[in-house]
């Protein structure tokens, strides 16, 4: 007997006019594990994301959280049953404080707090727990990139998420960002959150995650523990052409 | 059945009329997103231009209608370029808002001027009538009809095949991205809304010579444009003519057969239907599934 | 220090009160011609409220909301003639009906956004009008109909100019005690994050359908009184009247020109722009229209964020300069 995954996705699909922006990918991911999910642009990868998080109506397939089956639910419905999400272009809202950005969350989360006071005083100490305790009068406008993508991680950490998704929170970041940014997510892993890692940034894959799934033209071309995965010819090709992978092939 | 058919055909001749006034309005909003809420206005306007220029030189207003045209391009383009564009970042509203003053002004401009009477802009041949079966076909309808069609069709070239056209499209489309590419886009905008206003003002003076106009007259033109360009989908230009035909059908119908003024309220039922069923309009492509990150 | 941080949060509170007693104090004070603009301020402070709750805070811009406005004179002018009610009944249930209306409407059209919502409700109005005036039997049609206000028909005496002046500081005072609790009340989040982004504010957890219609519901509520009582008070009323677009734009034009999404953006723009509207009235008579319109585009192109919001951000930056204001948002 295994566990109900947290995530499970069954033939989910979406098309976008005659574009199958994700076909037929079914996943399963047990509490705690870190998946990441690589794949070249276009690869289906945001909108898997937006298709589990209800920002997108899949065209066809299922979407169980916890053995739910909220396929197609609204997206505050989705957020309430565990899961959260960064954004791949952030959105911050822009009128509020850092503070405020962060205690929406906690208003509004699964955990709905009701107290303006005791919201204010939780989204504090996310904001501490992410570093931007200092900024916390600031307007998002003002903050640097990497500033702004930890804001959208403290948005939703503010959740207290099961399932925590990640859209390329580290996109854009420089080297010791990029560390700081694998620390915090380090620290989610050991508290037991379920985490879902899209990302670009390779190296960042390779350090946090137990498992890669490799999405190439909205399919899942392959998946397996990193190492494993990074050396498949099939994966190889997608990322740099087949030339390329002919070569490293026929050469090693 | 005789009436049927002479409503029919009375509802696609002034179709094809709404369908040009509409035109111009849906490519402002496509283009620039901003709802001109100085449509009808202009629409009245032109029809002024043209009744002011039959009574000092006594020109044909199919003739007076460009005139009318060229007066109302350069107001709008003078009006978008100097003073819209200052908005054109602002929320939503405040373009509303904008156009609502602009709105305000030139309706009372024209009270002022030419007083709150109904006027007509007269010809010797626009009320005769060809008669086909039991059917009457008023020649000055049938001539704005195919004004209206061919000039609809000749800015759906200009915007498709032409540079200037291209530029229009593709500033509508990527405003930075144009820019980029060398696209002067407060020139564009400005041309924009002179096209717009230029056709609203051609339509006007039409619209002078088949029928009634006062300066009151202009709201109601401005609601129709709304109805219309929704109808047949932002910024298609073939969807505006489309649109003009299906409600000025359903508004000739409903004058046959619906007592009182309730021919009024049911173009805003049509366009509050249309609008919670496909925002996208009737031949419009979908915008807000577009809108999400793929 | 400390104790002025701490008094702080009053002191809207202490100002708001001291407000309202000068209005009260005020009104020994006036002629009757003056009660009765300042009345029509009172008015439009509470429609310009009502207004900022949805559009302001959440930046759903109605521009239909004067159907609100005149389904709760409409209710009220019918169950008075007809049903023999109350004056006091007919504005309380005028103010309910008004307001589930608003939650039956913005259930599918505040799915739409932007333009397209603003043009749905304008749409919605003009249709409720028509029907108004296709009713005659019920609604009197397009001759209007006259509340019994004397004789043995009258429900409720006339409350005269100085009743209406309370009635409607009332009003006012209820509107903006609703936007300042809205305002800093876990909602007024919500409706906040709604306005800069709806996808994400959904990611954080906000049922945004519902706090939407809610809200539209209850300002539809606000407006809905409103117009019960300026139905009573004007005793015959007409549908071109009640269903003014005009009305709308005048709610939009004063948020604007105050501040939208403040508290007290609308009811600065409410006064300056009632004030400034009656003074042209009165003093250019055959002009005014045009004259309202030229301080409508300058006051957007000046301030299109609104005289609050400007004078908080100039104060923040030390720039003052209407110039630069303009250039933030020109092309």
């Amino acid at each position: 007997m295994t566990a109900t995954p947290v995530l499970r996705t069954e033939h989910l699909s979406r098309r976008f006019g005659g574009l199958n922006a994700v076909s037929d990918v079914s996943l399963s991911i047990p509490e705690g594990e870190t998946v990441g999910v690589i794949g070249p642009n276009g690869a289906g990868k945001s909108t898997l994301i937006n298709l589990v998080t209800g920002h997108l109506k899949p065209s066809s397939g299922r979407v169980l959280i916890d053995g739910r089956d909220l396929t197609g639910a609204r997206p505050w419905v989705i957020t309430h049953a565990g899961v959260a999400r960064t954004f791949q272009i952030v959105k911050p809202f822009r009128g509020m404080t850092v503070r405020e950005n962060v205690a929406i969350g906690i208003l509004y989360g699964p955990h709905g707090v009701r107290r303006m006071s005791h919201a204010r005083e939780q989204a504090t100490r996310v904001l501490e727990e992410t570093n931007l305790a200092d900024l916390a009068e600031r307007a998002p406008g003002e903050l640097s990139v990497a500033d702004a993508r930890r804001l959208e991680f403290a948005k939703a950490l503010a959740l207290r998420p099961r399932l925590l998704l990640l859209d390329e929170v580290m996109a854009g970041l420089r080297h010791r960002e990029i560390e700081s940014s694998l620390e915090l997510i380090r620290t989610l892993k050991t508290r037991g959150i379920t985490i879902v890692v899209v990302e670009h940034v390779m190296r960042a894959i390779l350090a946090v995650s137990d498992r890669v799934v490799v999405l190439h033209h909205g399919k899942v071309l392959t998946e397996g523990r990193p190492r494993d995965v990074l050396s498949d010819p099939q994966v190889v090709e997608a990322y740099l052409g087949h030339r390329y992978a002919q070569r490293r092939t026929g050469g090693s | 059945m005789t009436s049927f058919l002479q409503a029919t055909l009375y509802g696609l001749l002034q179709g094809g009329l709404l369908g040009l006034i509409a035109v111009g309005f849906s490519l402002v909003w496509g283009v620039m997103n901003i709802v001109n809420l100085a449509h009808g206005a202009f629409v009245v306007l032109g029809a002024y231009v043209g009744w002011q220029v039959n009574d000092w030189i006594g020109l044909d207003p199919f003739l007076g209608m460009f005139v009318a045209a060229a007066v109302l391009f350069g107001l709008g383009y003078a009006l978008q370029r100097w003073l819209i564009n200052l908005v054109v970042n602002g929320p939503v509203f405040i373009t509303l808002l904008l156009t609502f003053g602009l709105d305000l002004m030139i309706v009372q401009a024209m009270n002022i001027a030419f007083s709150a009477d109904y006027r007509s802009i007269p010809t010797s041949y626009a009320g005769d009538s060809l008669h086909l079966g039991g059917i009457r076909v008023p020649l000055g309808r049938l001539l704005a009809f195919g004004v209206s069609v061919v000039v609809t069709l000749a800015l759906v070239a200009l915007v498709n095949r032409t540079r200037t056209g291209l530029s229009i499209m593709a500033t509508g489309m990527d405003r930075a991205a144009a820019r980029l590419m060398g696209i002067r886009a407060r020139h564009v905008y400005a041309l924009t809304f002179g096209i717009a206003a230029g056709l609203a003002g051609m339509a006007g003076t039409m619209i002078g010579t088949v029928g009634t106009f006062n300066p009151a007259a202009a709201s109601g033109y401005t609601l129709l444009s709304f109805v219309i360009a929704v109808l047949g989908g932002l910024g298609n230009m073939y969807g505006a003519l489309i649109g003009g035909l299906v409600i000025g059908l359903v508004e000739a119908w409903a004058g046959q057969y619906l007592p009182g003024t309730w021919i009024n309220a049911l173009a805003f039922l049509v366009l509050v239907v249309v609008l919670i069923v496909r925002p996208s309009g009737l031949v419009g492509r979908a915008y807000y599934a577009a809108r999400l990150e793929v | 220090m400390a104790a002025a941080a701490r008094w702080k949060p009053l002191v809207p509170w202490v100002s708001g009160v001291l407000l309202l007693l000068a209005a009260l104090g005020l009104q020994s004070q006036l002629y009757s011609g003056q009660e009765r603009t300042v009345t029509a301020i009172f008015m439009f402070v509470a429609l310009a409220q009502a207004w900022n709750l949805l559009g302001g805070y959440a930046g759903y811009a109605s521009f239909g909301q004067v159907v609100f406005f005149g389904i709760g004179g409409y209710f009220t002018a019918v169950a008075m003639t007809h049903w023999h009610l109350s004056f006091w009944t007919c504005l309380v249930l005028g103010g309910v009906v008004a307001a589930l209306f608003g939650a039956l409407i913005g259930m599918p059209l505040l799915r739409l956004r932007g333009h397209y919502f603003a043009i749905a409700t304008l749409g919605v109005a003009e249709g409720i009008r028509e029907v108004v005036t296709n009713l005659p039997g019920l609604t009197g049609g397009g001759a209007g109909i006259t509340l019994p206000t004397v004789g043995d028909q009258a429900t409720t005496a006339y409350l005269g100019n100085d009743g209406f002046y309370l009635l409607f500081l009332a009003l006012a005072a209820l509107a903006v005690l609703v936007s300042g609790l809205v305002a800093g009340s876990r909602a007024g989040y919500a409706l906040r994050a709604i306005h800069q982004d709806e996808q994400a504010a959904a990611a954080m957890g906000v049922n945004t359908t519902r706090i939407k219609v809610l809200t539209f519901a209850l300002s539809g509520l606000i407006t809905g009184l409103v117009g019960a009582t300026y139905a009573f008070q004007q005793v015959t009323i007409f549908p071109e009247r009640l269903f003014d677009v005009d009305i709308t734009v005048l709610m939009v034009v004063m948020v604007v020109i105050g501040g939208s999404g403040t508290v007290l953006g609308p009811l600065v723009g409410a006064v300056i722009l009632q004030f400034l509207s009656e003074y042209l009235r009165q003093n250019y008579t055959s002009y005014h229209i045009f004259l309202l319109g030229a301080i409508i585009i300058v006051a957007v192109v000046l301030l299109p964020q609104g005289a609050v919001n400007y004078l908080r951000d100039a104060r923040r930056t030390g720039e003052y300069s209407l110039l630069a204001n303009v250039r933030r948002y020109r092309l």
